[in-house]
Parts: C-alpha cells; sequence; structure tokens
C-alpha cells in the first residue's frame, strides 16, 4: 500500500517482561483494529505502551512515525492519541459535562474560541448537547461513556485507543457507544484500536490480535482468526453467535468452512442457509435434542405481590405493581436495560428495602411462611436469601479469604464449631483452592476475589440466591466459569435469580426470564416464550441471526416450515434447524 | 439520606448569582462570614435574615432544596440553641421549674446562635456550593492566592486536587452507599448495639472504601495523564473568570447587603 502518512505506526519487538513480551505488530492508519485475550494478558499494558503511559524496556515503538523514546515527540503522539476506559466514573476530571469535555483541549493550550468550538461540536456529535451544563454524575453509565468520547473527540485525535469501554454497558448502549465510533472512524479517518471482550464487536473490526500471556498468538482478519473455533477457545475466547452457530451446522453436515464464508454476517447466513439445505448428514444421534429438566411449576419459593416503590411519596414510581412468582430450584433470569429498576426489586428480596407497597413473600421449606410484612422476620430474609451485588470483590475487608467468607456467619451467630465446615464447604462450590484460603483478599487475581466475594454469600447457605451482573467485567473465560458454578449452585438445590443486560447468556443459562422496563415487569416466561415473540425486548444475538438463517432456508425451499423455537446455544439451534429441514424433506418423500 | 447530602452539588437554574464572577461571591462570602459573627443585636439578626432570604430568592434555588441543605444542621443548631438557653443565668426569668431556669438572655442568645449557623449554611450554599461549580470555586481559588505562587506555594495543583476531590464526593458516596447494602446482606448491623460495635462495623465499610478510592485515584490519574495533563503551565480555561461591570455591581450590592447589617448593628443599637 502506498500509505505513507506520518500516522502509520510501526512497532516491533516490544519487550516488557513480563506482561508483554517479544510483541511485533503493525496498525495502519485509520483501521479499525481490535485485540482480543483473557484478563491479564497484557492487552492494556500494551495499549498503554502506546499512548507512551508506560514505556517499554526494550524494543522499539513508532506511532505515527515517531518513535515513543524520542523525547521531542512525546507530546506529539499523546495529542494525537485519545483513551477510553473501562470505567466512566474514572476518566471524568470535570464536575460539569461541558468541563469535563474541556480538559484535554485546556491542557494542550487550545485558545478560545476555537475551545468553545471543540467542546460544543463534540457535544454535539455524541449526543449530549443538551446536558453540556448538566452534573457529570447525574449522567447514566452509557451517556458517561459518550463524554468520555466526546473528550476525547475534542482532542482531535487520529488514534483512538478503547480499554474495554463497552464492558460496563448494556446492549442499547453499547450499539449506540459503537456506532458513534464507528461513524467517527469512517468521517474522519480515524484509527481505532479496541481492546474487548465482545466477540460480535471484535468481528466487525478489520484486524485482530490475540495476546496471552503477553505474547501475540494469533494474528490475522476476523474471519481468519474465527475459521478455528479450537484455537479460539484455546485461548480463552468465544465464537460470536453467528459464526458460533455456523460453524455448529458445518460441523454435523461435515462441510468444511472457508474464511470466505465468515467475512461479514451476510456471508454467514448465505452459508448457513446453504448447510442446511444441502442433504442432512448428521446422524440421528446427533440430532436428538438436549433434554431439560423441568422445574414444579407450582412449587413457589418466592412471592413478590403488586410491589411499588418510590423513594418518597410523590416521588416518580421506580418499581410499578411487580407480580412475580419464583419456583423452586428454577433460575430465574431479571433482564432489562440499566435503570430499569432491577437492582431496587432484588434490594426488595431480602429486606433491605422494606416494601412500602406490596409485599415479598418466602416459603424456604414446606409449610413455613415468612413475610416481609411480618417486621420481626427481617433477619430470616436475611438468612434465606443471599444477595450478591454486582462486582462483590469490592466489599472485601478482611485480612483473609477464610475469615472474609467467614464473616456472615459470624454475624448470624452460626457456632463456631460448624463454622469451618460451611466456610470449606462454600469455597469448594466457587471453586476456589483450599490453599488460597488463608492468603489475603487483595491478592487474588480479579476473577478469584469475586469467587472469594460469592462464597462468604454462599456460606451462610441460603435457599435462594441472588446475583446482580454475576459476570460483568470477567472475559469469555471466567464468564463460562461463573455460569457453570451457577449451574452447579442449582443442582445442588440452590434457587438462582441473576440479574443480567446480556441477553444471549440470559437465553443460554436461564430457565425463565422476567424482562423488566420502566419499573415495570413486561413479560415473564422461558427463553424461547419471551425472545421467540414479536415483541419490543431485545433479542439475543443468537435468536436474531436464527432468525435470519430459517427465513433464508425457506426461501431457498419454497415453502414455510416448522422450526420451532429457536435453540438455547448455537448448538442445539444447529440441532433444531436440521432436525425441521430433515422432517420436512422425509414429510415430502412420503407425499 | 448519604444521598441528600448538598456538599458539592451544583444546581444551575441560570440565576445572577450563577453568573456572578466566583471571585467576587468568595471574598463577598467572607465578608458576610464575619458580619455574622458580628451580629449581637435582635434587629440585625432580623436584617440578617432578610439579607439571606434575598441571596437567596435571588439564586432560583427550590426551596425543597435549600430545605435539604439545612435539615442535617438542624439538630446541631437545636443543640446550640438549647445550651445556649439554659447557660445564660443573667437577664429576667422567663420561665422556671424546679432548678431549670430561663431567662430571656438565654433565649435571644441561643435563638442568636442558632439563627447565625442556619444563615452561613445558607449563604454557604448559596453563594457558594449551589451556585457556582466545584471546578470554577477552585478556579477563583486559584486566582485569589495566584500571588502566593511567588513564595513557591503550588496553588495550581491544590486548586486541582480540591476540584477533584470535590468531584468525587457523590461517586463515593454512591459506592458507601453499595458497600452498606452489601455489609447489611451479609449480616453487618450498623443501627444497633454498643457504640464500640458499632464503631467497629464501619470497618466493614471504610477498608472496601479505601481500597476504592486508590484504585480511583489510580485509573484518575492514569486517565488525567492520557488526556495530556501537565501541570497549570499553558493551560486554557473553556470558562476563563473575567471580572466585568455587572460582576462589580453585583458585588457593591451583596457588600451593601453586609454594610445594612453592620450599620443596624453598631449604630442603631
Amino acid at each position: 500500500m502506498s500509505y505513507t502518512y506520518k500516522n502509520d505506526y510501526e512497532g516491533s519487538d516490544i519487550k516488557l517482561e513480563p506482561a508483554v513480551k517479544d510483541i511485533s505488530l503493525q496498525v495502519e492508519a485509520g483501521s479499525y483494529t481490535a485485540i482480543l485475550g483473557p484478563n491479564g494478558s497484557g492487552k492494556s499494558t500494551f495499549a498503554k505502551l502506546v499512548d507512551i503511559l508506560e514505556t517499554a524496556d526494550s524494543g522499539e515503538l513508532e506511532v505515527f512515525g515517531v518513535n515513543t523514546k524520542d523525547e521531542d515527540g512525546f507530546w506529539d503522539i499523546r495529542e494525537n492519541c485519545s483513551y477510553i476506559f473501562q470505567n466512566p466514573d474514572n476518566q471524568i476530571v470535570g464536575t460539569i459535562v461541558e468541563e469535563d469535555v474541556a480538559f484535554g483541549p485546556e491542557n494542550i493550550g487550545v485558545k478560545l474560541p476555537e475551545l468553545r468550538e471543540r467542546v460544543d461540536k463534540a457535544l454535539e456529535y455524541v449526543g449530549l448537547k443538551d446536558k453540556a451544563k448538566m452534573q457529570a454524575a447525574q449522567l447514566s453509565g452509557g451517556q458517561k461513556q459518550k463524554l468520555a468520547i466526546a473528550g476525547a473527540l475534542a482532542m482531535k485525535p487520529k488514534l483512538l485507543i478503547m480499554d474495554e469501554s463497552t464492558a460496563m454497558l448494556d446492549p442499547k448502549s453499547r450499539d449506540e457507544f459503537l456506532a458513534i465510533i464507528d461513524k467517527m472512524q469512517k468521517e474522519q479517518g480515524l484509527t481505532v484500536l479496541t481492546i474487548t471482550h465482545d466477540m460480535t464487536e471484535a468481528s466487525a473490526c478489520e484486524k485482530i490480535f490475540v495476546i496471552e500471556k503477553g505474547r501475540i498468538v494469533a494474528e490475522g482478519k476476523p474471519e481468519e482468526i474465527f475459521l478455528d473455533p479450537e484455537k479460539v477457545r484455546r485461548a480463552g475466547l468465544e465464537l460470536p453467535e453467528h459464526i458460533s452457530l455456523i460453524t455448529e451446522l458445518a460441523r454435523l453436515q461435515r462441510v468444511k468452512l472457508t474464511k470466505e464464508d465468515l467475512v461479514s454476517r451476510s456471508s454467514c447466513l448465505i452459508k448457513a442457509a446453504e448447510i442446511a439445505c444441502s442433504p442432512v448428514k448428521a446422524t440421528a444421534k446427533e440430532l436428538t435434542a438436549a433434554r431439560r429438566e423441568e422445574v414444579d411449576p407450582d412449587d413457589i419459593i418466592l412471592r413478590i405481590k403488586d410491589l411499588t416503590y418510590r423513594y418518597e411519596k410523590g416521588a416518580p414510581t421506580i418499581l410499578e405493581g411487580i407480580d412475580l412468582d419464583v419456583r423452586r430450584g428454577e433460575i430465574l433470569a431479571i433482564a432489562g436495560r440499566s435503570g430499569c429498576g432491577k437492582t431496587t426489586l432484588i434490594s426488595h428480596l431480602n429486606g433491605l428495602i422494606a416494601p412500602v407497597e406490596g409485599s415479598v413473600e418466602i416459603y424456604p421449606e414446606e409449610g413455613v411462611t415468612i413475610s416481609s410484612k411480618v417486621k420481626k422476620d427481617k433477619s430470616l430474609f436475611r438468612k434465606n436469601v443471599g444477595l450478591v451485588f454486582q462486582y462483590p470483590e469490592y466489599q472485601l475487608f478482611e485480612e483473609t479469604v477464610y475469615k472474609d467468607i467467614e464473616y456472615g456467619l459470624k454475624m448470624n451467630k452460626t457456632p463456631e464449631d460448624k463454622r469451618k465446615e460451611l466456610v470449606l464447604k462454600a469455597a469448594k462450590s466457587v471453586g476456589l483452592d483450599e490453599d488460597k484460603l488463608e492468603s489475603n483478599p487483595f491478592e487474588l487475581s480479579g476473577g478469584q476475589k469475586r469467587r472469594a466475594a460469592i462464597a462468604g454469600v454462599i456460606a451462610m447457605d441460603p435457599k435462594i440466591l441472588v446475583l446482580d451482573e454475576p459476570a460483568s467485567g470477567l472475559d469469555p473465560r471466567g464468564r463460562r466459569e461463573m455460569f457453570s458454578l451457577i449451574k452447579n449452585l442449582k443442582k445442588q438445590g440452590t434457587t438462582v435469580i441473576l440479574v443480567s443486560h446480556n441477553m444471549d447468556e440470559v437465553a443460554r443459562y436461564a430457565d425463565r426470564v422476567c424482562y423488566m422496563e420502566g419499573g415495570k415487569l413486561i413479560r415473564v416466561g422461558t427463553p424461547e416464550e419471551v425472545f421467540g415473540e414479536d415483541n419490543n425486548i431485545p433479542k439475543p444475538l443468537l435468536y436474531d441471526f436464527a432468525y435470519d438463517v430459517r427465513s433464508e432456508i425457506e426461501k431457498r425451499k419454497g415453502y414455510k416450515m416448522d422450526f420451532g423455537p429457536v435453540g438455547r446455544n448455537a448448538v442445539e439451534e444447529a440441532v433444531n434447524i436440521l432436525t425441521a429441514v430433515l422432517d420436512h424433506e422425509e414429510a415430502s418423500v412420503d407425499a | 439520606m448519604l444521598k441528600d447530602i448538598s456538599l458539592g452539588k451544583f444546581i444551575d437554574t441560570g440565576s445572577v448569582l450563577h453568573r456572578t464572577d466566583p471571585r467576587v461571591k468568595i471574598v463577598m462570602y467572607i465578608v458576610y462570614l464575619v458580619v455574622l459573627f458580628m451580629v449581637k443585636s435582635p434587629a440585625a439578626i432580623i436584617a440578617a435574615a432578610v439579607v439571606t432570604l434575598i441571596q437567596a430568592v435571588s439564586a432560583k434555588i427550590p426551596p425543597k432544596v435549600l430545605w435539604t441543605s439545612i435539615l442535617p444542621i438542624l439538630p446541631l443548631a437545636l443543640f446550640i440553641f438549647i445550651l445556649n438557653l439554659f447557660a445564660a443565668k443573667d437577664g429576667d426569668v422567663v420561665f422556671k421549674w424546679s432548678k431549670i431556669v430561663v431567662t430571656s438572655r438565654g433565649l435571644w442568645q441561643g435563638t442568636i446562635m442558632a439563627s447565625r449557623l442556619i444563615f452561613l449554611i445558607i449563604s454557604t450554599s448559596v453563594l457558594l456550593t449551589l451556585t457556582t461549580t466545584p471546578l470554577k470555586i477552585s478556579d477563583a481559588l486559584e486566582s485569589l492566592c495566584g500571588w502566593m505562587k511567588v513564595i513557591k506555594v503550588p496553588v495550581h495543583e491544590m486548586a486541582m486536587m480540591m476540584s477533584i476531590a470535590l468531584r468525587f464526593i457523590p461517586t463515593l458516596i454512591e459506592e458507601t452507599d453499595k458497600i452498606m447494602k452489601a455489609q447489611i446482606s451479609r449480616g453487618a448491623d450498623y443501627d444497633t448495639g454498643t457504640v464500640i460495635s458499632r464503631v467497629k462495623g464501619y470497618i466493614t465499610v471504610l477498608i472496601p472504601l479505601f481500597v476504592a478510592s486508590f484504585k480511583h485515584a489510580e485509573e484518575l490519574a492514569v486517565a488525567m495523564d492520557a488526556r495530556c495533563y501537565r501541570g497549570g503551565e499553558g493551560r486554557t480555561k473553556l470558562n476563563p473568570l473575567k471580572m466585568t461591570g455587572r460582576d462589580l455591581v453585583a458585588g457593591g450590592i451583596l457588600l451593601a447587603g453586609a454594610a445594612v447589617i453592620l450599620v443596624i448593628e453598631f449604630v442603631i443599637h
């Protein structure tokens, strides 16, 4: 290519023990590149090297043609690089929205009136113009991340680095955020470098680098990377939902996919339909649908009746007329956008908030009823309903993991001889090694800290466990492990209520879903019911793609088919599709 | 409860006071503070009440917001009132019941002390926190204390520290709330028990809060670096402080209010 712009950067042989090792890579100006890898693999360290927030021990790194070791070029590089971090709260400096946007340009000495113009334009670009004079603290999470983009945009950067910037956003906010970035990249020729755990986001990039233990273990176009599912899994990643489905179809039909098949969503769609329409090669054994254990629909463990909540009399309602039955032994997901009242609802479940209108009742055992209306039963609520908040690792405080897990037991006056047994049992069920119990909780890795914190709640042996976004901030492998932990708890007889805004995970792991919007319960049912209907509830990506594949198959076959509900994961859905195709073929042969 | 603290909360109503140069507001605030503590006579207290009220009205702050900022201080005001009520022994006896004697002087002293405190809080909110963004307050302080740079006082850095501290108050309050809820779910009890056990209980909040604060500080420092922060040298300002005729007039009016109180205090009495 004949790109000889200054803003090409070439890195070769960066060496940093142990975070980043012998990395050599090149990113083209104006490209959209993703860096993937498990937590702690050195992705962020690499990105910080680019913005000279860290300096390499050895090796050379050139950004915009300037060597990062060249002291004269230091500010040149920094001014042209903008960085958006994961936690919006930790990158907002100004109290007022427009003051924060101005912070960067002020630092590099942009003078009025240009400064004002940059700030106004940036805010308009991200759609926060009307909030310019508001307090930044009053913005929602999604708005705060847009504010961070505005702050970056006002710097007129050539390179934008995003470090898990969408990790804390709900799907709609994430889509809005990515749309702005996409627009900036296309309209302004911005080079984008994104660090992400979101595989769908990565599949839309032009190039992917996979980093593991500080080394680049794979690089290439998304279709090249995702062509090898084994390698993807080994690196602790996963396939995007649409590629996951086509890969399963190909496996069942003994078809070998090429990278051209995976170039885009639409190419995947066409190929998937083609594979499904070819003679069915999958064996009958492979096509038996996985059986699901049913829970007794009449065995209720928790009942919410007409629950309404507002901060004070006359204030707008946060929750409105919630009626919900939770079945014994099920995994119930509460889904909805940020700010829809999910957290307020679960705070009612163990008496953190006492219901003012309506009630919450639990039936931990046959014939036992504990009602929120009986004030003295509050401690019984706490005993039976364990509540794990989002980022529970931020509540650890004891000197050792053991003591931290034990804390709740100490507080509810469990006899000392019984405590040890419960602590060990809890540690085991979250998969925490016994030798970790005597270490300081702050020395553990992020995922282990979270396990320790969850163990602290499980130790109290609650009948119902409520988890608020248990997988947030974890990498794909960590998420998988977290959900298998939750499934294990279910197996041991615990009823699990989990809050999540990731619809694909909800569809994959929950027995039932309840979707909330604006403090109201919109719909309760199995994932097949809730996501299978024509409603305004955001669909899992797998559903979107599966429906497209199904109608493409029907178009090719020329008749309507009965596919049944969408499967909970790509494997199930591939089986569903092929079974339907097979059934129709047999039916037409018979006819 | 924690969320109601008005410190560091700015509410934009676009009033004259909002637009007034923060330096004028800070200087006049100090003047007003001194005047309030000189006031002793009933007439002057009434004058102070009127002046404070005029300030509040001109700031267009909703009475409810004002009320929430006074509310936390009311128990203290009441305490001061009662303390003064019984402390003074001279003057006419207003009320007597066995050993408890309330004199007119005590009544006055209590009223004056309590009102002073309340006026003080209103003025702090109206002249500073509610009408001036923390960044502007620190800008103003930086400008007012600019001369100290000569004697090597790091004025810019201190102002930056202050504005960041104020910026993080809502974040930390929210976090405290979350941590407390989590610990309560695990059986922590912050409301009952002996004083010692309650203080001990707060360790379960303080340690996670400290850890979180360090994390905030660390990440914020990197974010500021990434946004090219390099101290006060060569920095421009989106909203530079500009003293206009209007600001001087506003200052003059505020000064006049203070003067009226003083005149009533010293000349009329």
